[in-house]
């Protein structure tokens, strides 16, 4: 029994591969939902975009990529829904060039499921390098980063975007993060220019934006797949983050199994060793 | 020459940006405008630079014949498919933005290569922390229990079966902790020493109910909150804090040219 025990201390990790796999792919298999209760966080974020009046200009930054699109595309999907079931209107650009597009298929698509039309109801504008440089510029004037949009049109020929001229026009900034470009729209949008924040980040991540939330510096943080499940929840939407509750429940509890199998080893060895 | 001139123009440069953030009228208001634009541009450059880099890097690994050449002959053939690709769709079509997300080449080449492969890449990770989390979370000492016992709880207050797997979780770690605690008073000759593991056991064996199956089955999510909202932010902000404090030393002593390793 003890050296049963012992060798809890050291399992061969192919076996911890298997389990992980079986315990992400059979949940996913399944399609099936869970019941999330949403976090205070993600309910604040979502009245707060509940609030804004209709017509008003909302901001989205894509800065993810293809790696962190499980958690922020189903946040991204989830957020234009509500906006264009509220007639907000829609701006999205980007730091992350290389995600640009997974922003930009999924504002397509969601703006044809409610008709809406490129350049009076949204736009895309795409990409400059620069991060903290853009963030600055487009606080003093849009013009000076984006005279023209993703697809070489002037800015000024698009209806939506006559009505803006800086942050002041833009009733609020979701920035999607996977990186650290959440801390420059804080530190200069937000400081610099008051412009309203709410950041959804990957779950690795959501730490990093927790003491902004504290500080009232952005409104609020939706954190990880758990988050945008919530946001989802709340819009009575069943999108990819419901589905991905409970594969992420299996392998959360998969990997405290594993945790405490370990402890279990390692003391049952130490004791031995002493 | 060769150093001063680059010191004189990160000197200028650092100061006139620092008066331009709290004089925010002519001459000094337009000029951080213009320093981010002439930024803007210059890192659009940098883009070339880490393609010379890349290629050079790559290339080099070819010509060496190095074990993981194959890779880089993979890097250089997808790099020029795509550029030539782009060139052609922009000789076809003028009008039309060959590296644009709707391009027709972009999107096949975006959507069913980049994608996936990214994705795959990312998603293997999860394998990698589970294995990690099975050996690095190892109760040592007070510290790294404290850090165990911590993670599980966040983990749990996360997701939606938390609240129902919670009292299951903390009786097993509970009962580890007490069998480990009576296993160790086994050992002790103090009599003293011993009673006192013995009470330790009994403690966590008391605790089973009240905090697993009364406490943590209704509140393991606030909790977590809890967990995530003042140790987890005090640590964090004390690293903020000493971050920022860095960035402004370094940034001084590179403004006053004390610092120079950049211009290495």
């Amino acid at each position: 029994m003890i050296e049963l025990l012992k060798k809890l201390a050291g399992i061969d990790r192919r076996f911890i591969y298997a389990a992980v796999f079986l315990a992400t792919a059979i949940p996913i298999l399944t399609k099936a939902t869970m019941k999330v209760e949403p976090l205070p966080e993600v309910r604040k974020a979502y009245e707060y975009i509940e609030s804004l009046p209709e017509s008003s200009v909302v901001m989205v930054s894509i800065d993810y990529d293809a790696a962190s699109m499980p958690e922020l595309q189903p946040m991204l999907e989830a957020f234009l829904h509500h906006s264009f079931s509220k007639n907000l209107r829609v701006i999205m650009l980007g730091h992350w060039p290389l995600g640009l597009p997974l922003g930009q298929q999924a504002l397509e698509k969601v703006a044809g499921q409610y008709n809406k039309e490129y350049g009076v109801d949204y736009v895309f504008l795409g990409y400059r390098p620069g991060v903290a440089a853009v963030i600055i510029n487009l606080g003093k004037d849009f013009r000076t980063v984006f005279s023209s949009d993703y697809a070489y049109t002037p800015i000024d020929s698009l209806p939506l975007m006559r009505e803006v001229s800086n942050y002041k026009n833009v009733k609020l900034l979701l920035g999607l993060e996977a990186g650290a470009v959440g801390d420059a729209w804080v530190q200069y949008g937000y400081a610099r220019y008051n412009l309203p924040i709410i950041l959804g980040s990957t779950a690795v991540s959501t730490p990093d934006y927790y003491p902004y939330m504290q500080a009232n510096q952005v409104i609020s943080v939706i954190g990880g797949l758990r988050g945008a499940a919530d946001y989802e929840t709340l819009l009575g939407i069943t999108g990819e983050a419901s589905i991905g509750m409970l594969p992420q429940s299996v392998i959360h509890l998969v990997i405290i199994a594993f945790i405490i199998i370990g402890n279990i080893g390692f003391l049952v060895l130490r004791r031995a060793k002493k | 020459m060769k150093k001063e001139i680059p010191l004189a123009i990160t000197f200028i440069s650092g100061v006139l940006l620092v008066l331009a953030l709290f004089i925010p009228h002519k001459p000094f208001g337009n000029l951080e405008e213009i320093f981010n634009d002439w930024y803007i541009i210059v890192s659009g450059f940098t883009f070339l630079l880490g393609i010379d880099s890349l290629l050079g890097y790559n290339f080099g690994k070819l010509k060496r014949k190095e074990k993981d050449a194959p890779y880089a002959l993979v890097l250089i053939l997808s790099f020029f498919i795509t550029l030539t690709w782009g060139i052609v769709e922009i000789v076809r079509t003028p009008e039309h933005n060959p590296f644009g997300p709707t391009s027709t080449f972009s999107l096949y080449f975006y959507n069913s290569i980049f994608i996936p492969l990214q994705a795959t890449m990312f998603a293997i990770l999860s394998f990698f922390i589970a294995s990690a989390a099975y050996r690095a979370f190892r109760a040592k000492e007070i510290n790294s229990a404290l850090l165990l016992v911590s993670a599980v709880l966040v983990m749990l207050g996360r997701i939606p079966l938390g609240q129902s797997a919670a009292p299951y979780v903390i009786t097993v770690i509970f009962l580890i902790f007490a069998v480990y605690f009576f296993a160790e008073s086994a050992g002790v000759t103090e009599p003293k020493i011993k009673i006192a593991y013995i009470l330790v056991a009994l403690i966590f064996v008391a605790l089973i109910y009240p905090l697993g199956f009364v406490y943590f089955r209704q509140h393991i999510p606030e909790f977590a909150d809890w967990i995530m909202n003042v140790p987890q932010m005090a640590g964090k902000r004390g690293i903020m804090i000493g971050i920022a404090l860095g960035g402004i030393a370094m940034s001084i002593r590179i403004i006053l040219g004390i610092e120079r390793t950049y211009m290495k």
